[in-house]
């Protein structure tokens, strides 16, 4: 038996002293004997691998009624470098088609109105929400990060991210320190965003407020454009708290603020101009030989400057292997935007590798100040924008993800989740015949995501 | 004053998280688990917040990444 | 066992990872009562007692008599289970209390395991000097408990009492077993986080380092580690050792060895050819 250890316990070993090869094997034959067992046993033991963690998915994002469809193709990617260094890397690829309401409201008649470009007209039938003219753009963005300790319970974490599509293009750099304390059941982060977009829309800007003009049949957008393009900042600082609750359950609070300035508006939206009494719009002509516009409609104006301030807080907690989470957002700004959020997933675990996750989400915000549902003809007010987006709003996803694990270690999942938006106009910006009468580009969406997650 | 109600929430949630509460590190083997990270479900959270940004009137607030685009 | 001991097994039936969980329980319980130095009715406290009479032992006791005979040869007599006497002068519990060189001298003579007369089954001590098998027994429970676990399921189960573990194979599609080795915190070493990730796909891991029993005297660390030949501790060992070998007895009689060479730790096992972490400072 002493021989058959030496020979288990020598293999792997190039340079052996004499005296420590006896001890060895000596040692490894006294164990044996010591448990009573015939043969050394094996052990196999290493460095565990730095890999990259691929997480790659693909996205089918569709509305009702012929709108806004998106496919994208993403991958999150992170390698450990050891000593808790690690790299982030993110990549997207969107590709949006399809049409969205433009802010004009639905009459009686057809509509007609010139496209962004100021080269031709389009026209929406009577008694339907305007959309604008369907649109095909992809946009593509670049995600960078890296984080690492730099002193006894510090890390720091930086990033830089990149997005460009045919009209907008970012550019961004975030900052964060977290620090433990309480045995790392508490961590505390904060955390600093700076980014810069340049938007430089089909046809120019339009002037605020603008009204639309016929079209020219050249690149002349029908705002009475100013300039050609223009550009916002955005500065996002975050402070956070994790926090251990017990063996099953650990939470979060983040507080953020946001502070936007420069073009907040959106160049491609106006806003129907309507009688002040009756609230129904008012008729226009197109030049003679031209084509443009049957209505009055002004380009939409935004504040150049938008503070928002967000408190979330998510909880996580598991009880027999099933993970419940719950979040919550409220959010609130200078627009007057404030919204309430509340998320829950909960994952349950099934078969010895599959699980199933049921997901919903409930949104709700109130309209901005400068919200309207039309503008009234005679005094222009500073601001005024008839999306949607910006008006009483609620929204409610449900949805469900599969997800099942290979003996390798990877996983496969699928999900689909089905989104309805519906909004409101606040009485307060309705006029005349509007009371009553509304009809909000309400819709509803569905998600479908197919992803693979993996380590190379 | 919804200001000072966030600043009060945080403030004791901080002094709470600060106090004994927390487990010992040989106790964290349900907190290990993937599925038990703050940020499991990136992925999902991340194509969800684009299309919610571009489709509601509030973004952000889970952290940063992510780019800005020309959709809202 | 002095710290926190687990079993993480890859058994769907719950009656059989039930009967595996108490099984192991049980061998460390057994193994614990038998060999403790701090009960009063076991083998190691009528050997403790003994006054210098002879003292008949089991199968079991002679086997870990034996197997520390060899140890202290092996080592040149750095490795001694008759040191304990030394804790009388010692405290190791994180404070600054450095016994004075007469305590200690006092001890000594109380210690060597060359004083003691060992003659299968009995076993003879000087009067005073006492035997503890704390180096050897915890690694000794584990593989115990993984024969154990072998006979009872041919599931993957890794048996980690306090730091030194075992596994009876791979886990299911052939994947390791994770382990992460505690990092070393230069200014206190109570905050921990996993420093290193192994895979262990068969054998065992030991790990013996001075987080969590030291004296701090001068600004140094002092490990509870100490040279049976002065009553000192073993001067610049370590911080930390972690051996992988394929038995826990083996896995641990390497980082004692190791750690009592102190400066010489790394070049030891080097020479061993076996897979080994060390951490200093």
């Amino acid at each position: 038996m002493a021989v058959a250890a030496s020979a288990a316990v020598a293999a792997g070993v190039t340079e052996v002293a004499e005296k420590d090869l006896r001890i060895g094997a000596a040692l490894a034959a006294a164990t044996c004997s010591l448990l009573g067992t015939a043969a050394p046993g094996v052990s196999i033991a290493a460095d565990a691998e730095a890999k990259w963690d691929i997480d790659s998915a693909f996205l089918y994002y569709g509305e009702s009624d012929g709108r806004v469809k998106d496919l994208s193709l993403s991958a999150h990617a992170t390698r450990d470098f050891g000593d808790e260094r690690k790299l982030g890397l993110d990549l997207s690829i969107d590709s949006l088609t399809g049409a969205s309401p433009s802010g004009a409201i639905a009459t009686g008649g057809a509509q007609t109105f010139t496209s962004p470009s100021g080269r031709d007209t389009y026209t929406t039938p009577a008694g339907e929400i305007p959309l604008d003219t369907s649109f095909l753009d992809t946009r593509f963005a670049l995600n960078g990060s890296w984080s690492q300790p730099f002193a006894r319970l510090y890390t720091m974490n930086a990033g830089l991210g990149f997005s460009s599509e045919y009209d907008y293009q970012h550019i961004g750099a975030d900052f964060g320190v977290t620090r433990d304390f309480n045995l790392r059941n508490t961590t505390l982060s904060a955390a600093l965003a700076y980014a810069q977009d340049t938007i430089k829309p089909v046809g120019g800007l339009p002037l605020p407020l603008a009204q639309m003009t016929d079209a020219v049949g050249e690149d002349q957008g029908p705002g009475n454009r100013g300039s050609g393009d223009d550009s916002k900042n955005v500065l996002d600082v975050l402070l956070g708290i994790s926090q251990v609750l017990g063996r099953n359950t650990v939470m979060r609070v983040n507080l953020s603020y946001s502070d936007s300035s420069g073009y907040l508006t959106d160049p491609y939206k106006f806003l129907s101009v309507v009688d002040p009494v009756t609230g129904d719009l008012i008729g226009r002509t197109p030049a003679p030989g031209a084509s443009g516009p049957t209505g009055v409609y002004r380009f939409e104006s935004r504040p150049d400057s938008r503070r928002k301030e967000a408190l979330y807080a998510e909880l996580r907690h598991d009880f027999s292997g099933k993970v419940l989470q719950l979040g919550y957002r409220y959010s609130t700004d200078d627009w007057e935007v404030d919204s309430h959020t509340l998320e829950s997933r909960l994952r349950l675990p099934f078969g010895s590798s599959s699980y199933l996750e049921p997901h919903v989400r409930y949104y709700q915000q109130t309209a901005a100040s400068f919200y309207r549902y039309s503008l009234a003809d005679g005094t222009l007010p500073e601001f005024a924008s008839a999306d949607a987006r910006l008006s009483d709003m609620s929204a409610f996803t449900v949805g469900l993800k599969y997800g099942h694990e290979t003996a390798g270690g990877n996983e496969w999942n699928a999900r689909l989740e089905f989104y309805r938006q519906t909004a409101e106009a606040p009485n307060e910006v309705l006029i005349g015949n509007q009371i009553g009468n509304t009809q909000m580009p309400d819709f509803d969406a569905v998600i479908l995501q197919f992803g693979y997650h993996f380590k190379l | 004053m919804t200001r000072k109600i966030f600043l009060l929430a945080v403030a004791s949630l901080a002094l709470q998280g600060c106090a004994s509460m927390g487990v010992q590190p040989w106790e964290r083997e349900v907190l290990a688990r993937d599925d038990m990270q703050l940020d499991a479900n990136a992925l999902d959270t991340a194509f969800d917040d684009h299309i919610y940004f571009s489709k509601e009137g509030t973004s952000g607030g889970r952290g940063f990444g992510g780019g800005g685009c020309g959709c809202n | 066992m002095g710290g926190p001991c687990e079993v993480l097994a890859e058994i769907a039936e719950e009656s059989v990872a039930r009967k595996v969980v108490e099984a192991v329980a049980a061998c460390a319980w057994r193994i614990e009562d038998k060999f403790s130095r701090y009960l009063p009715n076991n083998i190691v406290a009528r050997i403790n007692a003994s006054a210098g009479m002879p003292v008949e032992v089991d199968n079991e006791t002679a086997n870990l008599l034996d197997f520390a005979a060899l140890m202290h040869r092996l080592s040149d007599g750095l490795f001694d289970i008759t040191s304990g006497v030394l804790r009388r002068a010692w405290i190791f519990d994180g404070g600054h209390r450095v016994p004075a060189r007469e305590e200690i001298d006092a001890l000594l003579p109380l210690v060597g395991w060359s004083k003691l007369s060992w003659k299968r089954p009995v076993i003879t001590l000087l009067p005073g000097m006492q035997i503890d098998f704390g180096g050897i027994g915890k690694e000794y429970a584990v593989d115990q408990a993984i024969q154990l676990v072998a006979q009872l399921s041919g599931a993957a189960v890794l048996v980690n009492f306090g730091g030194d573990l075992a596994v009876t194979r791979a886990r299911e599609g052939d994947r390791p077993w994770r382990v992460g080795i505690e990092g070393i915190d230069p200014a206190t070493g109570a905050e921990p986080n996993a420093a290193r990730l192994i895979d262990l796909a068969a054998g065992a891991l030991a790990t013996s380092g001075d987080t969590y029993r030291f004296v701090e005297s001068q600004g140094v660390r002092l490990p509870h580690i100490l040279d049976p030949r002065d009553g000192h501790p073993i001067r610049d060992a370590p911080r930390s050792v972690t051996v992988a070998a394929p038995t826990c007895t083996n896995a641990g009689m390497l980082t004692t060895l190791a750690m009592l060479r102190g400066r010489g730790a790394e070049e030891f096992l080097a020479r061993e050819g076996i897979r080994h972490w060390v951490q200093r400072q």
